[in-house]
């Protein structure tokens, strides 16, 4: 409280000329307010005057919550357009949503912020932006919980001492006016045009600068394969709405962590909406060493070692060069793999659908992989169809890689005055080889940019607290090229820099606000008509014109014997390797302090809070690891060592992992930079950090040596239990089986005989078992809600977890207690393995909210009815009537319901110098839960009434349009898995989904009636592969 | 000689007892000073006590996580300790009401005292179903009490049901215990000679005179409070058994709960007021009235109802794979063979198994084996009610929600902490009221008895009765 009355007061000094409606200080210091607030009732009209009593107390309690929320009201001096819902005036409690955008990797993301009473609570994805259509990623939904991340970094810092922005500015001023000093640039990946602009300037100005991109796991593989192919550095795009076959080598395209998988996972599950029997899918191939989101996707499955997958890679292409021309460089080649069934499999399947198919490879592959990858897409005629090549004109002409690593020698040898830190934290995830830190020390003055102070921070002579880009004008490019302008919806929040506010500073010596800068890189673009189509961009959250220009291709005259140097040269470990990916949860650790994505299950293992070092039974028995037993919390710790470094990390049984490979995920291992991300006092969390593992030669994989250390250590897994043990939750069929068969995925078929009880109620002229219970299916009441989970479509990403946790204000309760079972996520994302071969399973994902029944068990057991049913068919929870006797957890069949064990708001809201900050994320529509009451899945209710209300007072019945509710999940999903809405309603899609075939619902024979239902998932095999 | 002859019961009191040794026998306890080991075992007894309130002190404070629960497994220690205690609960209204109404004379040397257990170990149950509760403040909810939400619980709720039962329980074998203390005060009164305990005693005794006309009002209370009460020993394990059977989890979902909860009830309450008995007799020299003959009774009764309960076992083991419901089958396979097994073979051996050693009468008679075997009974008991409430839950219908439930030190401190609640309890009983239902025992002494008591001999003597010789068959 204090610190924010402090900013704030310093705030308004600073920006004389700004009006708040409220402003904090304004309140503080009038003492008419005071009065007021002290005394509810006016003077004489008093009551008991003893020590506290209980109107004096509640009297305290509102002031403080008063002033807690007019702190929030914190809105951007600048204006901007809301998007599509603009209410006459602000009205409290209406919220207004705003199209701005996300970078992440610098490509943007288009989102919608919803905002209330001037503070953004929610992301959505943006509908008209190519990147987004609607659909999130897990970053996308957690970067509301980043932003207000009371460890963000608070103020600038010089040496370590605090420091202030007019602190930052003179210095900027100063040191920058030698402009022959030799400075290093270090920036992350930027799309945006008015940071290039500024790095031009900046290039210009200063003469003896050089400008390097370091992202650990940047693109730069994939444009120099380009170079190799095509000659030049171009990004590839894929349009897999095209694809009738796409073959994935160990590239997880879907998962969160690719920079572009909102868009690819929108088109892939696109192709996948089979309505009747008359549909067709693509059919997915992967290739992979660990089991990915992809990979459980795909219609078949192949484990290859990461280091063989270059060799694979060629074998598939001298196969293909026989089949289809223009791979002449590896005709007459062949390997180990050229007799593999699924060379031949996929080289046929490729070349029979030549032109609708798309073949990817993992990003941190040589370039001779990816060169070979973009000659085979090119020879099998997809280029123009399923793959693009842009021409990207923000990305570095050089590679990246190398020079980074020119620079950090550089360094070394003292030739660097001053280094420029943008938002990269070398420290951290630089190649350890490099010896970043150690380079570091030789340069005299190092000035960082970073969201919290870092690892970097710690070692830079200038700290500046960056503006989170919800804080902060911005623009950049999507993956594929479209622009956009990132709107602010807060002003800074700790009075951050933005990385264009902070670069323009350097260059010019004093600090100009973001949106003039944004402003007039627009301006040059729109030298006619700037006002109405700044108005436009703003409002829509996309520019529609300025994209990337896509090159037309053709193989380089240097690549045949570029590939036969390659093919003549193909290494691969023997023995051991080990592979270092990004984290599907924290990427590559600039998300370690966000709770949200801590605790949300790493899709695949379910393990939260650790990263682990993932290994087949085959390879875990060789290493003497056993099998997990049920309740077993402390698994074996194994010793990594490569080149001489080691590390000591759990290790991890990952059915459907290569054998004699360990993947491990980076990310983890954090000290110091918030309390989320670092261990805890007197717990050990927090996993490990893996880049000492991986240098400049060994970025994606390396040989090691793997050995037990008789260790243990606690791990907080979710899912004990992999197997469906033969139940019948999970349904699927190839599509051939559904078009013989379509009611595959109903009772009968699935268990021979009908649904107990249904024969008796077809005799009554029930269509459904009797029940001893008040039925309550379609009273006459309309609308009735129902959902239904599309299992063809789910991948298992989990965004919809953050999305429900974003929307539904659940607390995020730490390792300890997520060891202990108590997860509080509201939907949840069950993951079976399928399969007799434990080796090479199927992963199956089938995410499981409250299943609404119409006959639930939790309303029957309740002893004090706090439980119930709305008319719109809807369980409820009534937390205030709950006394939290847990009954009706135990008797779900569906085990959705999730107890507040503790006060966990308590811990997540109020600890902390500054818990005003994070109680600023919290969703105003939904109830914060106290220490023992039952939480469940309302559908959201919250937005099904204010669609209610909406659609009453403009029709004046309570019946909103299909499609104008959305629950969090469903909004969020970026395969559209999820459909809600009206069952009373004949043409909304979700009872559309209902009449459909593969409909079924869990655990149907309880006669439940449960209103959230499941398609059927289908696949697509090869018969060939069969 | 006749070929028939008259074998008379073994008599019921042992030794040489009059009615005023056996007042001085009983009430004595009462009435002399309090022994110094009295005390020891009081301090003991306390600091459990202490133990159980500082544990549920902890819990009001800082919330039911404390306990081992998790999502799947809702119900823990808590509910097991209390089916626990609310099974060891029903031998004393058991002993008292049905076997009264059968007319079994051999009730009165144990009743009074199965009784005072019953109530205290209902006592100790109670404190479970208030305290698992997420909000324990609001606990009053559900209670029918009108209020300004204008609700009522939710009578269609088994633990609705419980509520009700269980007080139910309480209040009647409260009332059922007093009114068959009262003439026993009385007697107390008449012979204490300080002044309190003439005054206390004196109030609870009712200003009982022993007047044909107190005689015959008690006569009949008793006999209308057994009749009420003989119901209620059904009636509670079965409500209890409820919670369990109206759910739709496999393992709970099954009609055989409430015959087979019952009997486990009467298997471990005889188990708790044999443990208690052995130890009191000892102490108190009661071996005259609380005979070996008694303990062999009893043993017989624990080795059917132990019988019936294997029987249950082995029932639910037919129906689960008769039914053909695949959920149903799982868990009783999960429970011999899953994470829970070894509860499972520990409940087996001791419920079952142990109780068959009662077939031989040389171990019916043993009081060492028998007073291991009572132990072991209610270890046994108890290990039933962890494998019906958590193995149940911990493996349900989904399998991705499967996990494991452990204790933590809370939970079994405030199980130990209970046991503080029912000695403290207890020793207060021993110590200021009649152990042995003074009254009754009076009654069942061959000295009650005006007809065939020789005053001489002291000796009961058969009734001479002539029996016709028996005529050769005629051919």
């Amino acid at each position: 409280m204090n610190d924010l009355e402090s900013t704030d007061r310093q705030m308004s000094e600073e920006v004389k000329e700004t009006t708040y409606w409220k402003s904090l200080n304004e309140l503080a210091n009038n003492k008419e307010y005071q009065k007021f607030a002290e005394r509810e009732f006016p003077e004489n009209a008093t009551e008991l005057s003893d020590g506290v009593s209980r109107r004096g107390f509640l009297r305290v309690m509102g002031a403080s919550v008063a002033l807690a929320g007019l702190a929030a009201c914190r809105r951007p001096v600048q204006k901007i357009l809301p998007y599509s819902k603009q209410p006459e005036d602000v009205v409290p409690g209406v919220p207004l949503y705003y199209a701005t955008a996300m970078p992440v990797q610098g490509n943007l993301v288009g989102l919608i912020a919803e905002n209330h009473e001037g503070r953004p609570t929610k992301l959505e994805g943006n509908d008209m932006h190519p990147a987004s259509r609607g659909g999130t990623s897990i970053f996308n939904q957690a970067a509301i919980l980043g932003l207000y991340d009371p460890d963000r970094s608070r103020s600038p810092l010089q040496n370590g001492e605090k420091a202030t922005k007019a602190d930052f500015e003179a210095f900027a001023n100063s040191h920058f006016a030698n402009t022959g000093q030799r400075i290093a640039f270090i920036s992350e990946a930027n799309s945006s045009p008015t940071y290039n602009n500024i790095k031009e300037q900046a290039l210009s100005k200063f003469n003896n600068a050089t400008w390097v991109t370091y992202e650990p796991f940047g693109e730069d593989n994939v444009l120099e394969g380009n170079r190799i192919a095509f000659g030049g550095r171009l990004r590839t795009h894929y349009n897999f709405e095209n694809a009738d076959v796409i073959v994935s080598l160990n590239d997880d395209f879907m998962s969160s962590t690719h920079p572009n998988s909102v868009e690819y996972a929108k088109q892939v599950s696109s192709r996948r909406k089979v309505t009747d029997t008359d549909g067709e899918m693509n059919r997915i191939y992967s290739v992979e060493d660990s089991f990915s989101l992809t990979g459980s996707y795909a219609d078949h499955r192949l484990r290859v070692k990461a280091s063989q997958m270059e060799a694979f890679t060629y074998a598939l292409a001298a196969a293909l060069s026989t089949r289809v021309n223009g791979l002449s460089a590896f005709s007459g080649y062949s390997n180990e793999f050229s007799d593999h069934k699924w060379i031949t499999a996929l080289a046929d399947d490729l070349a029979a659908n030549a032109g609708r198919s798309a073949l990817t490879l993992g990003s941190q592959h040589k370039p001779e992989v990816h060169a070979a990858v973009a000659a085979i897409n090119n020879a099998l005629g997809n280029t123009g169809s399923t793959v693009h090549y842009l021409e990207v004109p923000h990305l570095d002409e050089q590679n990246s890689t190398e020079a980074f690593a020119n620079v950090v020698a550089e360094m070394k040898a003292g030739n660097i005055d001053t280094v420029v830190m943008v938002g990269v934290n070398p420290v951290f995830n630089a190649p350890a080889d490099l010896d970043f830190e150690n380079a570091l020390s030789n340069v005299e003055t190092v000035v960082n940019l970073s969201d919290y102070v870092d690892e970097t921070s710690l070692k830079s002579t200038w700290h500046v607290n960056r503006a989170h880009f919800l804080e902060a004008w911005g623009d950049g490019y999507s993956y594929g090229g479209a622009r956009s302008v990132i709107q602010p919806q807060i002003r800074p929040l700790h009075e951050g820099l933005s990385e264009i506010e902070f670069l323009n500073t350097i260059v010019s010596g004093s600090i100009t606000a973001g949106y003039d800068l944004v402003r007039d890189t627009f301006q040059g673009y729109y030298r006619s008509g700037f006002d109405n189509r700044w108005t436009n961009i703003l409002h829509d959250g996309i520019d529609t014109t300025g994209n990337f220009n896509e090159v037309n291709v053709r193989l380089t005259s240097g690549f045949t014997s570029a590939m036969n140097r390659a093919t003549s040269n193909v290494t691969s470990t023997s023995g051991m390797e080990v592979v270092i990916r990004p984290d599907a949860t924290l990427y590559d650790g600039r998300y370690a302090n966000l709770g949200w994505l801590q605790e949300l299950p790493d899709p695949m293992t379910k393990v939260t809070w650790d990263n682990v070092a993932l290994m087949s039974p085959a390879t875990a028995e060789k290493l003497g690891i056993e099998e997990a037993s049920a309740g077993q919390d402390d698994y074996d710790v194994v010793e990594i060592t490569v080149n001489g470094k080691s590390i000591n990390i759990v290790a991890w049984i990952q059915p459907g992992h290569v054998d004699d490979a360990i993947t491990l995920t980076t990310g983890y291992g954090r000290e110091g930079i918030g309390r989320v991300a670092s261990s805890y006092i007197d717990y050990t969390a927090g996993g490990v950090d893996v880049y000492p593992l991986r240098g400049t030669d060994n970025m994606l994989y390396a040989s090691a040596s793997v050995s037990k250390t008789g260790d243990t250590y606690e791990i907080a897994c979710v899912q004990d239990h992999h197997s469906l043990e033969g139940r019948d939750m999970y349904r699927q069929a190839s599509i051939s089986e559904y078009k013989d068969n379509p009611d595959f995925a109903s009772f009968a078929s699935v268990h021979i005989y009908e649904v107990p009880g249904m024969k008796e109620a077809e005799e009554m002229g029930e269509d459904q078992p009797i029940s001893l219970f008040d039925e309550q299916t379609y009273p006459d009441h309309e609308p009735q809600w129902g959902m239904a989970i599309d299992l063809n479509s789910c991948f298992g990403c989990g965004v919809c977890v953050i999305a429900c946790q974003s929307e539904n204000n659940i607390p995020v309760i730490g390792k300890k207690e997520v060891k202990s079972g108590r997860e509080m996520h509201w939907i949840r994302n069950d993951r079976y393995y399928v399969g007799d071969d434990p080796d090479s399973p199927q992963a199956v994902h089938q995410p499981v909210p409250c299943m609404h029944c119409e006959l639930a068990p939790c309303e029957q057991v309740c002893p004090v009815a706090a439980t119930t049913h709305s008319d719109d068919g809807m369980n409820q929870m009534t937390y205030n009537r709950c006394i939290g006797t847990r009954y009706c957890a135990n008797n779900c069949p569906y085990k959705v319901r999730r107890f507040n064990f503790f006060n966990y708001p308590k811990e997540y809201l109020t600890t902390g110098d500054d818990p005003d900050i994070i109680q600023m994320a919290m969703n105003p529509e939904v109830t914060v839960r106290f220490r023992g009451v039952m939480e469940k899945c309302t559908y959201c209710a919250q937005r099904v009434n204010r669609a209610k209300i909406e659609a009453k007072n403009k029709t004046g019945s309570p019946k909103p349009a299909d499609g104008a509710v959305k629950t969090a999940c469903q909004q969020a999903c970026p395969a559209d898995a999820i459909y809600f809405g009206d069952l009373t309603d004949d043409n909304s899609e979700v009872a559309k989904m209902k009449r459909n075939e593969r409909n079924f619902q869990m655990l149907e024979e309880l006669n439940t009636r449960p209103r959230t239902s499941y398609m059927a998932k289908l696949t697509n095999p090869n018969p060939a592969l069969a | 000689m006749s070929k028939y002859q008259y074998v008379p019961e073994p008599a019921l009191v042992k030794g040489d007892h009059d009615f005023s040794s056996l007042t001085r026998l009983i009430t004595d306890i009462n009435l002399r000073p309090t022994p110094k080991a009295w005390y020891l075992c009081m301090i003991a007894a306390n600091g459990l006590l202490f133990v159980m309130v500082a544990a549920i002190g902890y819990l009001i404070w800082e919330g039911t996580g404390i306990w081992g629960l998790n999502n799947p497994v809702g119900w823990g220690w808590a509910i097991i300790n209390f089916v626990w205690w609310v099974g060891i609960g029903h031998a004393g209204t058991l002993i008292s009401a049905i076997l009264f109404l059968f007319r079994q004379d051999w009730r009165t040397a144990i009743n009074r005292f199965a009784e005072a257990m019953t109530i205290f170990a209902v006592m100790c149950a109670g404190v479970f179903p208030a305290i698992h509760v997420g909000r324990i403040w609001v606990i009053y909810w559900v209670f029918p009490v009108p209020n300004s939400m204008a609700m009522w619980p939710n009578f269609n709720s088994p633990l609705l049901w419980d509520v009700f039962a269980v007080s139910t329980y309480f209040t009647v074998s409260l009332l059922f215990w007093y009114v068959g203390l009262v003439p026993d005060l009385a007697t107390i009164r008449d012979r204490a000679t300080d002044k309190i305990r003439k005054v206390v005693y004196g109030i609870f005794s009712l200003g009982w005179t022993g007047s044909n006309r107190h005689w015959w009002n008690y006569e009949k209370a008793y006999m209308i409070l057994a009749g009420l009460a003989t119901p209620l020993v059904l009636s509670v394990h079965t409500i209890v058994s409820f919670d369990f059977a109206v759910s739709m989890i496999p393992g709970w979902h099954t009609t055989i709960f409430p015959p087979y909860f019952v009997a486990g009830a009467i298997f471990s309450g005889f188990a708790m007021v044999l443990t208690l008995m052995i130890v009191a007799r000892k102490i108190y020299g009661m071996k005259d009235i609380m005979t070996d003959d008694h303990m062999e009774k009893m043993n017989i009764v624990i080795l059917v109802t132990g019988s019936m309960v294997g029987f249950a076992y082995m029932m639910e083991f037919f129906i689960a794979w008769y039914s053909g419901v695949e959920y149903e089958k799982a868990i009783f396979i999960l429970r011999a063979t899953g994470p829970y097994a070894w509860a499972y073979w520990a409940m087996m051996t001791c419920n079952v198994l142990s109780p068959q050693f009662f077939w031989s009468k040389k171990l019916r008679r043993s009081v060492g084996f028998t007073f291991f075997i009572s132990i072991v009974v209610n270890i046994g008991m108890w290990f039933e009610r962890f494998v019906i409430t958590v193995t149940s839950l911990a493996n349900d219908y989904l399998p991705s929600s499967w996990d494991y439930y452990s204790p933590t030190i809370w939970d079994v401190l405030t199980y130990v902490g209970t046991f503080g609640l029912f000695f403290t309890m207890f020793l207060l009983f021993l110590r200021f009221l009649p152990m042995v239902a003074l009254a009754e025992i009076k009654a069942v002494i061959p000295l009650a008895d005006p007809h065939n008591y020789d005053e001489e001999t002291k000796e009961f003597e058969a009734p001479k009765v002539e029996v016709p010789k028996p005529q050769a068959e005629k051919v």
